[in-house]
Order: C-alpha cells, then sequence, then structure tokens
C-alpha cells in the first residue's frame, strides 16, 4: 500500500469539478465539519454553469399564486411522467430556501418593482417561477459560488485533469489526476468523492456546451462499474444559434420571441397550440426538426424573431443574446430574426443516485448534470437544471461530509491502480505514430447527430453502434503530438475523446432498448407513441470489459399517474 | 438556399509567440491555414491545434466570451480570441501577432501565470458581508431595484484579465491592486445589503489600492464585457469620501480640486502640493518648486486667480450635497445613458451556407 | 472667422499660461475667433469626478451652458482632460431626466440651463483632418526644417474611444499629421499613447515617474529633438518633471516639450517670445538656436 506519502494529499471530502453544483457541495461539505478540496481541470469561474442564461426556478410565489406543487406537477409532467417523483416533491420543496440562502450571500438576481426577486415565464411552466440576472444568470451564481468559496478559503486544485477513479475493496479511496500546470500523475485520496463535472453535450458536434464539456466524470464512473441511468435521454435545446451552437436563452421565447419558418409562419400553432414557442423543449425541438425535414427551413435553420422588443427590452433584458448574435451571426435582432436550431445541449441521463446524491459506491456521490437522480426524467424544464446544481449539490455536500467524518483512519491508494494510470499516460505520450483525434472527433459528433439525433430509429443506432466500434478502434492509435510536460492540453484533450467515445456507446446502447417514444427520445418511425405499460421505467447501463449491460428499475411515483402531455 | 453550395473560406496568415516553458525561449512561429469566413481566432487556434501543430498552448472553453479563459494580445491589443472574427483580423492581408497577455508571467506560449491575478483578488475578500439580519419571514431581503443599478456593470466581469493585461500603473508598479480586484471590490461596496463600507474602504486605500490608478483608461477600452474598471475604482474613490475615508494623498489631491471650485473656480495650484502632501514633505520639494518659479511656473498664491461669477459654483456644491446622490450614486446616475453609446450596427450579411453536421 | 467658444482650463489659466497665449496668437491664422467661456469653472480633472462626482457633473454642465449662452454650438478645448470631462458629462446629459435635474439646480443656483447639443472639440482635432489641416499646411510658412519632434498623445484624447472617438486608439495618426504639415518629421516609438503618469504625480510619486519615464526615454532613443503635447497636465509631467526624473533614473534627459499650439504657431511664422516658450523648464533655447540658424542646423 502507498502511505500518504506517496500522494499529493488527503482530504474528508473531494469534489471534483468546480461549476455551480461542485463549488454549492464544497461550500455545503466544509459548513457541515468537514475539511473539502476540489479538482477541477478549470479555473472555477470558466466551468459551463456560467453559460446558463435563462434562471433558476423556485416556486418563490413573488409573481403570482404558486407552490412547490405546482412547480413539481410542471417538472414532472415536462419529464414526460419518467422523473422520480418522490425526488421532484423534495425538490420542489426546498428549491425556494435555497433561493433565498443564495440571495442572502449576495446573489445579484433582478429584482421587481416591490424590491422582491423578480421572476420571469419560462418553458412550459404554469406560472412565471424563473428567478433570474439580467440573461446571465449562470454567470452571476458561479462568481458568486466562487466568492463564497473564497470566503471559506476552500483548496482547489487548479488546473488538475481527474482521469480515473482510485478504488478497492473498501469503496473510493481518491482520484488520479493528471497535473496540467507542471505535468505529472498526482494522487488524491479522499473519505469521499462527490463527482460534479457537467454534462456530455461535445459528444454531438452541434451543441451548445463548452469545449470542456466531454462527459468526463460519467465516463469515469462507468469505468468505475457505476450503473448509469437514462443515457439514451438528450435534450436539444430548440435555440442554438446557427451554424456556432451557441445558445440562445429560452428567456427569449419566454418574455415573447416568436419562431418562424421558412414561409414567415409562427409554425408552433401546428404543434402546442396553446403554449406557443413557450412549449416544452423536447416539443419545440421535434417540431422544429420537423420543419426542417419537410423542408420548411432556411439552410437548416429556423428563425427567431425579436424585432418586436424594441431597444429598451432589448438594452436592457437582452444584451448578451443581441451580442452573441452580432458577434457570432453577425445580425442584429433589432433588424432582423437569427437563424435557430435544435442542438444538444443537457444530458438528463448520468450517473444514478439517490436523493442524497448516493451512487452505489457508498462513497461516492454525484450532483448536477453528470447525476440523474432522477430530476428530469425524460425531459427538463428550462431552470431546473440550475436549481438542480443547488439543490443536490448541496445534499450530497452534506451527504458526503457526514459520510466521511463518521469514518476513521486513512484513504490508502493501491500501488497498482496508480501505476496503471501512470502506464496509461505513458502509453499515450510515448506513442509516435498513430492518428490525430481531430477526425475521430468530428466524425463521432457527426453521426451522433445522425443516428441519434432528435429523432432515432432502430436502423440508424445499429449502425451508429458499428460506427462506435470502428471509432473506439481508431482510438486506440490516437496520437498525442504534444510530448511535453508542462500544460500538455493535448494529452488532455485525446482523454477527453476516450471518455465521449465510452460514452456515446452506452447512450446509443439505451437507446436502442427502449422502444418507445417518451420525452427527449422521439422514434417517430418505428416506435412514435409512449408506452407507459412497457417503458414506464429507468435504463441502466453499466460497462464491464468492454461490455454494455443493461437494466432497468422502475420509476417512482407519489401523487402524478402519467397522462398524455401536450400543451 | 442550396445546401449543397461549398462553404467560404479563406486563406489567412498569422505568427503566435511560443516559449519553451524549459528554457525561457521564445519565438515567432508564422502558420498559414484555410479557414471558413465566420471563424473566430479561436477557431483559428483549434485548428492549428488539431491539424498543423499539437503543441500550441491556450486557454478556452465555452467560446461565446462568457468564460473568460481565452484572453490574448493581438498586435499589442487584449481580445478574447473567442470573439474575434478573423476576416476582419487579416483584412488587406494583415499577418497579426497573437502573443500572451501582459502584466502575467508566461507559462507556456499564450498560457499565462494566473495566481497572482487570484491573489489579489482574494486580498479584497470578495464577498458579501450582509449587514443587516436575515428577513424574519426567511425571505429575500428586499432591496429596492434602483439600489442594484451601482453594480450593475461589476457583476458582468468574468474575471479574463485583459483589463489587467493593459493595465499601465501595473506594467511600473506590479503590486498595484488593480482594475479587476478593484471592480470586484467595488461590487460589494456598491452591494446596498453590506452597508457599513469604511473598513473595506480604509484597506482599499493602502499604498496600492484605489489612489494608484494612473487614469489611462485603458482598462475600459479594453474590457470585452463593458465592465470599465476605472469608473469602479472612481466609485470606489467616491464612496471613500462619503464615508469620510480621505486621509489618503490621493483623496487630499482630489479634495482640493473640490475646495478649489467652490472657492476661486479654477484650481488654486499652488497650493496644491501642500494640500495633497503635507508641509513636512513639502519642504522635501521645495528644489522642485524654485526651478518652477524661475520660470514662472510656480504661481503664488496671491492674488487668487478667480473665475467670474464664483456664486453659482458655491451654490451649486450647497445644493448638490442635499440631493442624496452622494458618492458613487453621482457617478451611478449616469452610467445608463454611457452604456446605450455603442450601438454597433451589424454589417449587412446573408445567412451563411447550410452546414450538414 | 468662425466663432467657437474656447474653454482653457485651469493650467492654461496660470502656470500654463503659454498654452493660452500661443493659442490665442495662432487663433486668426486658423479662421477662429476665440470666445473665451469666463463664468466657469475648473472640468473637474478627474479628481472632482473622483471627490464630489455629481457637484463635476453640475460645474461641467454649467461649462456647456455658458457655450449655449452664447450662442455657440462647439466648445474648443486644449487639455485631454477637459475634453474628457466636458464630453462624458455632455453624454450624460442627453438623458432627459437627468439633464432635467441638473437644469433645475443650475437655476436654483444663479446658472444658466442646458438645453443640450454643444459639441465639444480638441484644437487637435480640428486641424488635423480635411479643412483644418489644410488651412494648417497653407499658414505653416515657416516649416520646421525638418525637426524630429515625437507626438505624445497620452491617455484622456484617445480613451475611453466610445466616448473620444475621433480616431483608432490604439493606432492614433492626427499628431503626426500635425507635426507632418509644419514641416517637421514625426518620431515613431511605442509609449506615445501610453500614461505620462500626472494623475498621481503627486500622490504616487514613484509610480508616477516610472511611467514618465517611457515616452522621454524612448522618443530620444528614436531620436526626437523635440516632443509635442495636446495636454498641458502631461505637459507639466514631461517638462517641469524632467529634472526630478533625470535625477531618479539616474540618466540625462533634456527633451524641449512643446505644447501643440505653441509647435504650429512657431510654423506659422510666429515670433517665440509670443509664445511665451520662456517658460518651459526644459530649455527651448538650443531647439531655436538650430531653427534660426541660416545653415538649417546640423542633424
Amino acid at each position: 500500500m502507498y502511505g500518504l506519502e506517496d500522494v499529493e494529499s488527503s482530504h474528508d471530502v473531494l469534489v471534483i469539478g468546480a461549476g455551480c453544483a461542485g463549488m454549492r457541495a464544497a461550500i455545503e461539505a466544509h459548513d457541515a465539519g468537514a475539511e473539502v478540496a476540489l479538482v477541477s481541470k478549470l479555473h472555477p469561474t470558466r466551468s459551463h454553469s456560467g453559460a446558463a442564461r435563462g434562471g433558476i426556478n423556485a416556486a418563490l410565489g413573488n409573481a403570482g399564486a404558486d407552490s412547490p406543487d405546482e412547480h413539481a406537477a410542471d417538472t414532472v409532467k415536462g419529464s414526460d411522467y419518467l422523473g422520480d417523483q418522490d425526488a421532484i416533491e423534495l425538490f420542489c420543496a426546498e428549491a425556494p430556501g435555497d433561493i433565498y440562502q443564495l440571495e442572502r450571500w449576495g446573489a445579484l438576481f433582478d429584482r421587481d418593482a416591490e424590491g422582491r426577486l423578480a421572476q420571469r415565464p419560462f418553458g412550459a411552466a404554469g406560472t412565471p417561477r424563473t428567478i433570474h440576472a439580467a440573461d446571465v444568470t449562470g454567470h452571476v451564481l458561479l462568481q458568486l459560488l466562487y466568492e463564497q468559496l473564497l470566503a471559506r478559503g476552500i483548496r482547489v486544485y487548479e488546473e488538475y485533469f481527474a482521469w480515473r477513479l482510485v478504488l478497492d475493496d473498501g469503496g473510493c479511496q481518491g482520484v488520479l489526476a493528471w497535473d496540467l500546470a507542471r505535468g505529472g500523475v498526482r494522487a488524491l485520496a479522499a473519505k469521499a468523492v462527490i463527482l460534479a463535472t457537467g454534462g456530455s453535450g461535445r459528444v454531438y458536434k452541434g451543441s451548445s456546451n463548452a469545449h470542456a464539456c466531454t462527459a468526463d466524470g460519467m465516463a469515469m464512473a462507468l469505468r468505475a462499474g457505476l450503473p448509469l441511468e437514462d443515457l439514451e435521454f438528450v435534450q436539444f435545446h430548440p435555440t442554438t444559434l446557427f451554424p456556432s451552437g451557441l445558445l440562445v436563452t429560452e428567456a427569449v421565447r419566454g418574455e415573447g420571441g416568436y419562431l418562424l419558418n421558412s414561409g414567415g409562419e409562427r409554425f408552433m400553432r401546428h404543434y402546442a397550440p396553446e403554449a406557443m414557442e413557450l412549449a416544452s423543449r423536447d416539443v419545440v425541438s421535434r417540431a422544429e426538426q420537423t420543419e426542417i425535414d419537410e423542408g420548411r427551413s432556411l439552410g437548416g435553420s429556423l428563425l427567431l424573431d425579436m424585432r418586436h422588443f424594441g431597444r429598451e427590452k432589448m438594452l436592457e433584458r437582452f444584451h448578451g443574446t443581441r451580442d452573441l448574435a452580432l458577434t457570432y451571426a453577425r445580425i442584429d435582432p433589432l433588424e432582423r430574426p437569427i437563424p435557430v436550431r435544435p442542438g444538444a445541449h443537457y444530458h438528463m441521463g448520468g450517473v444514478a443516485t439517490d436523493i442524497d446524491g448516493r451512487t452505489e459506491i457508498e462513497n461516492v456521490f454525484a450532483a448536477g448534470e453528470v447525476a440523474c437522480v432522477s430530476l428530469h426524467g425524460a425531459n427538463r424544464l428550462g431552470g431546473n437544471s440550475l436549481m438542480e446544481t443547488i439543490v443536490f449539490g448541496r445534499r450530497a455536500g452534506r451527504a458526503a461530509a457526514e459520510q466521511a467524518l463518521g469514518k476513521s483512519g486513512s484513504p490508502e491508494l493501491k500501488p497498482s491502480e496508480r501505476s496503471d494510470g501512470e502506464r496509461e499516460i505513458a502509453t499515450l505520450l510515448e506513442r509516435r505514430e498513430g492518428e490525430r483525434p481531430k477526425a475521430i472527433r468530428d466524425q463521432l459528433g457527426a453521426s451522433m447527430h445522425e443516428n441519434f439525433g432528435v429523432f432515432r430509429e432502430e436502423a440508424k443506432m445499429r449502425r451508429q453502434l458499428e460506427l462506435l466500434d470502428d471509432l473506439r478502434e481508431r482510438y486506440q492509435q490516437v496520437l498525442v503530438e504534444d510530448k511535453g510536460e508542462v500544460w500538455n492540453s493535448d494529452l488532455t484533450q485525446a482523454l477527453e475523446l476516450g471518455f465521449q467515445l465510452d460514452l456515446a456507446v452506452c447512450m446509443v446502447s439505451a437507446g436502442l432498448e427502449r422502444r418507445e417514444s417518451r420525452g427527449a427520445h422521439s422514434r417517430p418511425g418505428d416506435y412514435p407513441e409512449r408506452d407507459d405499460q412497457n417503458f414506464l421505467k429507468h435504463s441502466l447501463v453499466r460497462w464491464a470489459d468492454d461490455w454494455v449491460d443493461l437494466s432497468w428499475k422502475p420509476v417512482r411515483i407519489t401523487k402524478w399517474q402519467p397522462r398524455r402531455r401536450a400543451y | 438556399m442550396a445546401a449543397a453550395e461549398a462553404r467560404v473560406l479563406m486563406q489567412v496568415r498569422l505568427q503566435i509567440e511560443r516559449s519553451d516553458p524549459a528554457s525561457g525561449e521564445t519565438r515567432l512561429q508564422l502558420f498559414e491555414l484555410e479557414l471558413r469566413r465566420e471563424a473566430t481566432l479561436l477557431d483559428c487556434l483549434e485548428q492549428i491545434k488539431d491539424e498543423l501543430d499539437g503543441t500550441l498552448a491556450f486557454r478556452r472553453s465555452c467560446r461565446e466570451g462568457i468564460c473568460g479563459s481565452c484572453a490574448v494580445r493581438i498586435d499589442g491589443r487584449t481580445a478574447l480570441a473567442c470573439r474575434t472574427p478573423m476576416a476582419e483580423l487579416v483584412a488587406g492581408g494583415r499577418i497579426p501577432v497573437i502573443a500572451p497577455i501582459g502584466n502575467l508571467a508566461v507559462v507556456r506560449d499564450l498560457v499565462v501565470e494566473m495566481e497572482p491575478m487570484w491573489q489579489k483578488m482574494r486580498a479584497v475578500e470578495p464577498f458579501l458581508r450582509p449587514t443587516s439580519e436575515p428577513p424574519g419571514d426567511g425571505r429575500e431581503t428586499v432591496v429596492p431595484p434602483a439600489r442594484l443599478e451601482a453594480v450593475r456593470k461589476e457583476a458582468l466581469c468574468i474575471n479574463c484579465g485583459a483589463c489587467v493585461s493593459e493595465c499601465d500603473a501595473m506594467a511600473v508598479s506590479p503590486e498595484f491592486l488593480g482594475p479587476h480586484a478593484l471592480a470586484k471590490a467595488w461590487r460589494l461596496v456598491g452591494d446596498p445589503r453590506e452597508e457599513e463600507n469604511a473598513p473595506r474602504l480604509k484597506g482599499l486605500s493602502g499604498e496600492h489600492g484605489i489612489w494608484e490608478c494612473t487614469r489611462c483608461y485603458l482598462c475600459n477600452e479594453r474590457c470585452p464585457k463593458g465592465v470599465d474598471p476605472r469608473d469602479a475604482i472612481a466609485k470606489l474613490g467616491a464612496e471613500a469620501f462619503a464615508a469620510g475615508v480621505t486621509r489618503d494623498r490621493g483623496a487630499r489631491h482630489a479634495s482640493w480640486f473640490v475646495t478649489s471650485a467652490r472657492t476661486t473656480g479654477w484650481l488654486r495650484e499652488s497650493e496644491l502640493v501642500v494640500k495633497t502632501l503635507g508641509i513636512a514633505v513639502s519642504v522635501t520639494k521645495i528644489p522642485l518648486a524654485l526651478r518652477l518659479f524661475r520660470r514662472g511656473k510656480a504661481p503664488l498664491p496671491l492674488p487668487r486667480h478667480k473665475a467670474r461669477e464664483l456664486e453659482p459654483a458655491r451654490e451649486l456644491r450647497r445644493i448638490v450635497a442635499g440631493q442624496d446622490r452622494r458618492g458613487a450614486r453621482g457617478i451611478v446616475q449616469g452610467e445608463r445613458v454611457l452604456a446605450r453609446i455603442e450601438l454597433v450596427r451589424a454589417p449587412e450579411q446573408s445567412l451563411p451556407e447550410a452546414e450538414d453536421f | 472667422m468662425r466663432r467657437i467658444a474656447y474653454y482653457k482650463g485651469c493650467l492654461a489659466g496660470l502656470s500654463a499660461r503659454e498654452l493660452d497665449s500661443s493659442t490665442r496668437a495662432l487663433a486668426p491664422k486658423l479662421g477662429l475667433e476665440l470666445v473665451e467661456l469666463e463664468n466657469v469653472t475648473c472640468c473637474g480633472a478627474g479628481d472632482i469626478q473622483t471627490a464630489d462626482p455629481d457637484y463635476a457633473l453640475h460645474l461641467n454642465a454649467r461649462i456647456l451652458s455658458e457655450a449655449e449662452r452664447a450662442g455657440l454650438d462647439t466648445i474648443l478645448t486644449v487639455c485631454n482632460v477637459c475634453t474628457l470631462n466636458l464630453r462624458q458629462a455632455a453624454r450624460q446629459l442627453a438623458d432627459d431626466e437627468l439633464r432635467s435635474r441638473v437644469n433645475e439646480n443650475l437655476e436654483r443656483s444663479g446658472a444658466r440651463t442646458y438645453s443640450g447639443g454643444v459639441e465639444v472639440t480638441h484644437l487637435l482635432w480640428l486641424i488635423a483632418r480635411g479643412e483644418g489641416l489644410a488651412r494648417l499646411k497653407e499658414i505653416a510658412v515657416k516649416k520646421l526644417d525638418g525637426l524630429r519632434v515625437a507626438p505624445f498623445y497620452g491617455c484622456q484624447l484617445l480613451r475611453p474611444s466610445k466616448l473620444m472617438g475621433f480616431e483608432d486608439p490604439d493606432q492614433p495618426s492626427s499628431l503626426e499629421a500635425v507635426i507632418e504639415a509644419c514641416g517637421a518629421e514625426p518620431v515613431d516609438y511605442p509609449a506615445k499613447t501610453l500614461c505620462c503618469g500626472f494623475p498621481i504625480l503627486l500622490a504616487r510619486e514613484k509610480t508616477s515617474l516610472a511611467e514618465l519615464a517611457r515616452p522621454l526615454e524612448q522618443a530620444l532613443e528614436a531620436g526626437a529633438e523635440a516632443m509635442v503635447t495636446s495636454c498641458p497636465l502631461c505637459h507639466l509631467s514631461l517638462d517641469a518633471w524632467q529634472k526630478s526624473l533625470e535625477r531618479t533614473r539616474r540618466k540625462k534627459l533634456g527633451l524641449p516639450i512643446f505644447h501643440l499650439s505653441q509647435m504650429i504657431a512657431l510654423a506659422a511664422g510666429l515670433e517665440p517670445a509670443q509664445l511665451e516658450l520662456s517658460r518651459h523648464v526644459v530649455s527651448m533655447g538650443p531647439l531655436l538656436a538650430r531653427l534660426e540658424s541660416p545653415l538649417g542646423g546640423e542633424r
């Protein structure tokens, strides 16, 4: 056994990922009395949480009568009845308290005329309940949580690329990380580990996600033998800017933006006559994809029209959006509608957890987009994701802290694990001939759109699994050109590609087996209807010796029986 | 719109400053490649790394100007690579030089050591210490929206370091707290939920604090988010006055301009040195003063150089003092209208050609 | 003759009197009738903008209102800092609510109100392009004999460019155009758009002088025989503090500094005495001798 001198350091709780979920977890673990540290491949405020624009949901009741129950009902319906209702009820009940806590810490939320937290309408919400900070809510929360991190002096292993969980019979002992700044494998030991590494959008070529969203934690969990839940459910955000994939916030629709097809028609009236542009994201994405497939798009895009907002409202509430359109589409939304199309945005699926972020491994937790509680079921409501990072980040932080504090002794790292890790890195670095990652990455992204996009069908999914096999084989010879020690992002990017390939196989495998259409998993060609009889259940994928092992678990229902979902 | 048309490409050349972490040697490397017309500088760097030179080191993540990772110097000017369209950079056959940002040590290529910047941020204790008790009903503290105006711009800061890179005072005085840390500090001082500002302001009025800012406006010029750090520093100064934290020479200097305006209209130059530095230190400036005096550049305090019609200038001071625009509010009141100046008109563009994934 | 409001600012009225006298002497040649604003005060210099910003706004509103009262739509400035402060105030006063409040106060204090629309322009902007430049070339009869002059822009005439906006703040060329029109040769060096350090000269002398060193040393190294600046505050640092800098840096400098008006006036054939060049701390003597020399002077 390696003693502690062979490790970088040892902590009670180690949080991997320093976005909103990771930081909220660390803060809570600290406040619960545990000695906690964060590991992040980015400086915390670079995390993708900062790109969230729309807002954060809680039933405060500031903009009209509201209740956690209504919030829960909207969420359950939005999930197409796949969400676990006990988790949803708990989430909606605790959300207001969490908002007030954030405000107490100094969150710069917008206020209404009475000085209370303003709440705006958002997709598929019955009552306006989305709290926001102009159109940069994620950014504001990210900065706020970083401030609170600093206030507590919590240590961050910054630009440490965690890529491997270290396990033994006693559970997880810590993580191996590549030190980007200086080079070298570092072993970080902990009594409890929380995965908060975010999503997997980069598996798709057209994605709203940052470069960093490469499914790191999901793949680490898979390789550690943990089951991943509902991987087939990927949310395609209906308004990603063309061609960059950048997110145009749902708030635009929430505050009156129109979606038009090539004929200038507000086509949503054919798909969701009551909610129109404010129908749930999966409904809108499918509507758009249909318009595209049936030839009523403009070169593959639809148009988002904000011209009727006027200067005042645009500059007041949507300066970020306007800026985006000017810079990346070179269009002024005050004058012309902007081209948008569905892009991979959020992964409902992830590491299976309970309501305290616990996984099957006793001392491994997960929270945020990396996890699947399941809060969002088959489709997520806008504004619920930021709230998820806070509620479940907090709960996982507390649960992990309590567990770590209840443990005596110190974590020990198995020497073979560490040398395995070093060998893996060495293999990559020493390889002199092979294929550069780009072609593999591009083909992964393009094929996932083609064969596992908004609409799916059996033949395409099978084809995709074959393609992925081929790509994974090519990946065995991936070439890292940079052999240096200091700041070698060529190496870390190659590791990220490996994560994505493994995850993609599991995603498609799960998708193939879900023979129904539900939420974001849409199979209009072969299984167009929702099948509650056979598929009101969560898929579970385990990865063992390169095989995908699929099983199922039931959905937890408390109050709401599945009904037909229409907007 | 025909999806099958070829995408418009452009040929670009650029030079990138590379460095070897071991030897510290730097060199300029020329790259030549073909890019899509809408490509940003970041797209260009990514393509270089993917296809031409995998050893190129640079930070990036969001590619939409929100994470703050990719600040670089382009022909000496700091900007976010992901918000810089390549087409404009290379217009007219120009070959831009891309270099790491300034005032921070280079780690490798375009990656700099950010720790000193984080350290300065930590030094200002950038987290809220609410003055009042939490509301009894367990809900939010009620804050009139107008009160949050004061920190609206500073809240936009993404920690990209462009201001730090350009800061002229920091270039000659590396310990200067700088525009980033001070803008963060204002975000707290200006927050209405923290009402007792004097302790913070005292801490920010040290040797390398508020009063070391040289007012070069480079930070305002470069900030990609419109934070205007110089204005945040001015707001800190204004609040320092409102809170009576005015012992610093910089504050005394500024005070004398106010006194001059309301007594003689024009600056009472002859007394400026003494009023700023105090008698003791001013004595050391006597050789300088004599030198100036010989040229007629050190005017005597008497007769007073007065402006005409002084009464309104005096009255105005009295009037505005009682109008609840003390301190930073005097600056904040003009911010919204200033923010609207920059209404950039986008060029007429047709939709880019469709892209098949 | 174009009638234009003239706001000279604090220093030109006192320690930099030579800036005022040379501007007045030059004005008729440029076709300008200067209408000096007298019922005005200091513009705040950036200092009142910090110490009492609401007061600073009102003082600047008053200056603008005085131009309006004189029936003039443009104020001519000869100082970077005045230009920035007045332009910033003018922009802020475009807000109806704010202007309305300020006007109420102006009225109460016995001053005149301001309705908007006064343009503020620095002398440099007037003569660096178009008609102004053409006029300048016409009047520059006594060419400055290829004198190598380093332009110093400083900060506040260029930045923030959204308020100033006359030219590219990083690659300005107005001073070079003027130098050339005067028959002199512009000298390029990196620090011409950096800070001279004046605002913190007294409060943070060490930092200030470290900034000041750059334009002076770089210009000399690039072969400059003189420097020209558009700002009397920069001039004070560059000229009056040059000897202090020499002592701190242990380097001989001796670079004479022109105010913009003086350089142009010389090129236009005005007598040095009219321009009060003897008021400069770093002597203009040798330079003038070189220009007067029938042999054209050695390089």
